[in-house]
């Protein structure tokens, strides 16, 4: 069992901040980290833990200088860490309302009120839903999109995984450490993996990847017990039994906060200039949560450095 | 080999020093003398931890000792309940291994000082509730989301002494998590019987409670 203490934070009380940064993944503290090495006072506001979504992953293998990988969660805290020695606040509080539309901006969190004279966007994604029959019906009743927290529950079950995709197949590798067999379910004719991964699945003898099919339902009584699935292309419709099932089936943008005020594009992605400025003056995006060709921890980073790094310069612009 | 890493304790130390500003006993309910592995690497993390820090004592005591544990208020053993002069239930059902040692680090910072991290709005709505509530917060070690959920119900226990706030290790207590049904995590049960699955903030959590409450 590991017993690694995540650092606490130790607010300030301060009310004002000429940056605050929302979410705390890749990019929102690297974004921190060159505003904090540029004496800007910010404010990093997390609802979860520090790391964002990169603490749901057991190990991370492309991100460089870890030649062996390095679990999202320690990443995530050495980022916080990092953050903190320049001077960033790291707040626990979800962000519930933004105003925008005076300067400075008004901030409602789920503890109090701040302003601030920027923000930086950095809310990331959250797993799509199917948006199938029963999906709702068993949620948290057999369905999950937490593998790290809820694979445990199915030691020795069958369960099934839809989207075969890079979290897709991670997660699946990680779940058949519990569960007995694992059936990944693919839209597609073939799994949009990373090749490293396809040979690591192929290798694994509890998972079976069933491309070009879909998931027609989710059913039970009580708890998940059976999902109907189709194959795409002869149209039949057969029945699996299992008592688990994850779901990672894309991503959509967390953007509630900002979807009626900033621009978007089609698929809900905030939109960016070049300098990862959005549609109103002062107001930044990065990482995941914006229009990109590519959502990994390394092209995070590279936004929130180039968002903390346009922040600096607006403001120094503004004065 | 110890449990708890140089780096770590060095922290520690000092999140303990500067919180600490009365006396916090931890109170352990295990198996004593005998015991799985569990037992044992329990006993081991707490007694790394309260060397830490003079305000910190630990006490041991054996599941066996049934009228010992109802005095307590405690249901089920391992147990491990973060005492002090300040008023609360704040209670650990198994071990807080992995992302759920910070909580374990939160309770003992919050009844060794007068720390309260929840909006007055919460506060008041918590101060209202004129009945016996008792939360207990599913987890595993390895959800990031769930000592949020900790936290708010050992902080609910902080403002009205009728709340009682408990983390349950699920995979430890197995057959207590098929009784409520949890197969998601955080999973939220009041009173024993409704209950609720996420982490939200303190009002959200609040609102939770009270309509399980119904």
């Amino acid at each position: 069992m590991d017993f690694s203490v995540r650092k606490n934070e130790h607010g300030s009380g301060r009310k004002h901040f000429s940056a605050a940064v929302i979410g705390s993944g890749p990019a929102g503290l690297t974004a921190a980290i060159y505003l904090g090495r540029s004496k800007v006072d910010t404010v990093v506001f997390e609802k979860v833990i520090p790391g964002g979504y990169v603490v749901n992953v057991e190990k991370i293998e492309n991100y460089p200088g870890f030649v062996e990988g390095i679990s999202g969660e320690k990443l995530g805290e050495l980022y916080a860490r990092h953050a903190e020695r320049f001077g960033a606040e790291i707040r626990s509080e979800e962000v519930t309302k933004l105003t925008l539309n005076e300067v400075p901006f008004r901030i409602e969190t789920s503890h109090g009120s701040y302003t601030s004279d920027s923000l930086i966007l950095a809310t990331g994604t959250s797993n799509k839903k199917l948006g199938v029959p029963g999906e709702e019906e068993f949620t948290h009743k057999g369905i999950s999109f937490c593998a790290t927290c809820d694979a445990p529950f199915f030691e020795g079950e069958d369960v099934v995984v839809v989207g075969a995709g890079n979290s897709g197949v991670q997660e699946s590798l990680y779940i058949s450490r519990f569960a007995k067999h694992i059936t990944i379910m693919e839209f597609l004719d073939h799994s949009t993996a990373e090749p490293i991964l396809i040979d690591r699945l192929n290798e694994n003898n509890k998972i079976e990847l069933l491309t070009s099919h879909s998931v027609v339902s989710f059913k039970g009584e009580k708890f998940l017990s059976n999902v109907d699935v189709k194959d795409i292309k002869s149209g039949e419709v057969k029945n699996l039994k299992v008592k688990g099932a994850f779901i990672y089936a894309g991503e959509i943008p967390n953007n509630d906060l900002v979807k009626d005020t900033i621009k978007l594009d089609e698929k809900g992605f905030i939109v960016t200039d070049d300098s990862l400025r959005t549609s109103i003056k002062g107001i930044f995006a990065a990482g995941d949560v914006r229009n990109t060709p590519l959502r990994q921890v390394a092209t995070a980073i590279g936004d929130g450095a180039i968002a903390g790094h346009e922040v600096y310069k607006f403001l120094e612009e503004s004065k | 080999m110890e449990l708890i890493s140089e780096e770590d304790k060095k922290y520690l130390r000092e999140e303990f020093d500067k919180a600490l500003k009365r006396e916090v006993e931890i109170l352990y309910f295990g198996e004593q003398g005998k015991g799985s592995q569990y037992s044992i690497q329990t006993k081991e993390l707490l007694e790394e931890l309260v060397a830490l820090n003079d305000n910190l004592s630990l006490t041991l005591k054996n599941c066996d000792d049934a009228d010992e544990m109802k005095s307590e208020g405690l249901s089920f053993c391992p147990s491990i309940k973060v005492k002090s002069e300040r008023s609360g239930f704040v209670n650990f059902y198994g071990i807080p291994a992995g992302h759920e040692f910070i909580s374990l680090v939160e309770a003992i910072n919050d009844m060794g000082s007068n720390n309260l991290s929840l909006p007055d709005d919460v506060v008041e709505g918590l101060k209202g509730i004129d009945e016996n509530v008792d939360i207990k917060v599913f987890i595993t070690h390895s959800c990031p989301y769930c000592p949020g959920a900790v936290r708010n119900a050992h902080q609910f226990s902080l403002v009205n002494e009728k709340i009682k706030g408990s983390m349950v290790d699920a995979n430890y207590f197995g057959k207590l998590s098929m009784k409520h049904g949890v197969s998601s995590v955080p999973h939220i049960i009041v009173n024993d019987k409704t209950g609720f699955v996420g982490n939200m903030p303190p009002n959200l959590f609040l609102d939770k409670v009270k309509e399980a409450l119904k």
